[in-house]
């Protein structure tokens, strides 16, 4: 008895010797700043960059225009720049699942040893470093780049396309980088898709459109919902790929958020618009979270009706 | 017979398509590859022909053409700085959140204990998070507790999202690992210790190695965080490229650009291989 009871004492040893160093790590380095930032949000900006320690909810007030004071007025700018945002972080994930949802279906039907192959290359230019592949871009959209000489010069234009610093470019950069994240999670689903219900839809005569709307897309909806998730998060707070390829036509909140800390030194604002980005993301992940629970359930539900 | 021949046309398609998508991928890599060996210094989309100009000149071993030119590159010893820089948080960012991503992963999936759930939501967490939130945060924390911004805080602050990201490689070699080795090694009264030594490590290794390679190639090649956390006085390379970057397009960017790509698909390719790799 005894014996048993040293073991359990040894396993909660281990266990508390094995978590200890993550829950140090992310409780000191993770939460509390995520918090401290939570606070920020709510203090006055001092002089020179500093904070003053009194409780201050206008920077919110000038973010979203509630009754104002202390000197921060309503900035309908802000409010527009938060919406632009998240238009392109719906245009990123609409157009970059566009682009991979056939390539799941393409790359499902291979074997072997091409299969992997092309898993690896799909997944292998997510390690090409950021910069570089904005880079690639700037120098394929530029006046003088790759893509205007080739126009001009096989007489298609007579003078340079603008396609740099425009809304397109941005699209184009973002979709650029964040396209890894979408193609694995609809890889996975569509992996998963038991082709024996598509097979026992075609032949009870469904339509192929049919087929795709009634079985397909239901049945790949979580690898969907899991790439839209992963890619509308780090789209929603980027600011690269705008500062680069959007110039000062485009700002995104990524943007403003990089000012008010680096340039503006106005660090609760900036606190604020991050603050703001943070419960987005906590909002999505928890929908989603319950999304896939509760078809989870369901399906369970139905299978045990089915059994 | 028609239904036939739609699958095949369907298939066909398919096909195309799947290659454009690669051209799409890879096209603006290799445009960068070739720019980086053509000599006209002034227009790069028109071939002038071919040169190692740019990286001789990018390590020194030729003057640069003009001020401008020198003013990138500075000199040879600047940009080994940056890269030994690199080198060195790359190193032991990847290395600790290897540890302490591999000690977690054990945790959650060989024992049970009270909160594992949101353990494993949090563990996620870091991950998910949007770069510049994580920056700032670190940023405004790390002023806060007086440290001084410079190489420690940036690897501080890499080791918070690399080490969920080892835990999630880490974990999925444990999950799908065979435990009846484990068990019968603590039956014939081997330790935990001795057991995970002799049994689970050897046994997990291409995921623990995987993840040390694919989190070393995150964090060499990681921007955003490390450009709210490293403070003035320190640089490295993707921080020295983005201010090459702003300061113009140059033939040298696309000679450290390749340099650097061929660098992370190697180790990166290696890390995707071992992580992959069956018993």
């Amino acid at each position: 008895m005894s014996g048993h009871r040293t073991i359990e004492r040894e396993r909660t040893r281990s266990l508390a010797l094995l978590l200890s160093p993550i829950t140090l790590l992310l409780g000191i380095f993770f939460l509390i700043p995520l918090g401290i930032t939570i606070v920020y949000s709510f203090l006055e900006p001092g002089m020179y960059g500093g904070v003053v320690w009194s409780f201050f909810p206008y920077n919110y007030g000038r973010l979203f225009g509630w009754p104002i004071g202390g000197g921060e007025e309503f900035e309908p700018l802000y409010i527009q720049i938060l919406f632009n945002s998240l238009k392109y972080a719906v245009l990123t994930v609409i157009i970059s699942l566009v682009l991979c949802y056939p390539v799941a279906f393409w790359v499902s039907r291979m074997t072997g040893m091409v299969k992997n192959l092309m898993l690896f290359a799909i997944t292998l230019p997510f390690f090409a470093n950021l910069l570089i592949r904005i880079y690639a871009w700037l120098l394929l959209l530029r006046p003088t780049g790759t893509i205007n000489s080739a126009l001009i010069s096989l007489g298609f234009v007579d003078k340079p396309l603008n396609m740099m610093f425009t809304e397109f470019a941005v699209i184009v950069g973002m979709v650029y980088v964040f396209i890894p994240f979408m193609f694995l999670p609809i890889y996975a689903s569509v992996e998963r898709l038991d082709w024996s219900l598509v097979q026992a839809s075609q032949d009870l005569g469904a339509s192929p459109l049919q087929t795709f709307r009634r079985i397909i897309l239901p049945l790949t909806a979580p690898g969907i919902l899991g790439g839209s998730t992963i890619v509308f998060i780090p789209a929603l707070g980027n600011f690269i790929v705008p500062s680069f390829l959007g110039g000062s036509k485009v700002q995104l909140i990524g943007n403003v958020i990089e000012r008010q800390f680096l340039q503006a030194r106005n660090w609760p604002f900036g606190s604020t618009l991050s603050t703001v980005i943070m419960g987005s993301v906590m909002t999505i992940v928890l929908l989603y979270a319950l999304g896939t629970r509760s078809s989870f359930s369901r399906s369970a539900r139905k299978g045990a009706g089915n059994g | 017979m028609a239904k036939w021949r739609n699958a095949s046309v369907g298939a066909a398609a398919l096909n195309v398509y799947g290659i454009f998508f690669l051209v799409f991928l890879y096209s603006p890599l290799v445009l960068i590859f070739v720019y980086s060996f053509n000599a006209n210094p002034t227009n790069m989309a028109i071939w002038s022909g071919f040169t190692f100009d740019w990286y001789r000149t990018l390590f020194g071993m030729q003057p640069a053409a003009s001020a401008f030119d020198a003013a990138f590159t500075e000199s040879p010893d600047r940009i080994f700085q940056v890269v030994r820089n690199s080198l060195v948080v790359a190193l032991s960012a990847s290395f600790i959140s290897t540890v302490i991503g591999t000690a977690t992963a054990i945790a959650t999936s060989r024992y049970q204990f009270f909160g594992k759930q949101l353990y494993q939501a949090v563990l996620l967490l870091p991950m998910i998070m949007p770069d510049i939130v994580l920056g700032i945060a670190l940023l405004i924390f790390f002023v806060g507790a007086g440290l001084k911004l410079g190489l420690l805080t940036i690897v501080i602050g890499h080791c918070t999202f690399l080490s969920c990201y080892v835990y999630v490689v880490v974990t999925a070699r444990l999950v799908s690992m065979d435990t009846t080795l484990e068990k019968a090694s603590a039956d014939l009264g081997a330790g935990p210790l001795t057991t995970f030594r002799r049994i689970t490590l050897p046994l997990i290794m291409p995921g623990v190695v995987g993840g040390f390679l694919l989190a070393f190639i995150i964090s060499l090649d990681d921007v955003v965080i490390t450009y709210f956390i490293a403070g003035v006085d320190t640089q490295t390379l993707p921080l020295f490229i983005l201010a090459m970057m702003r300061r113009g397009i140059r033939p040298q960017i696309n000679a450290l650009a390749v340099l650097l790509i061929a660098f992370s698909f190697v180790v990166a390719s290696t890390g995707l291989y071992l992580r992959s790799k069956r018993n």
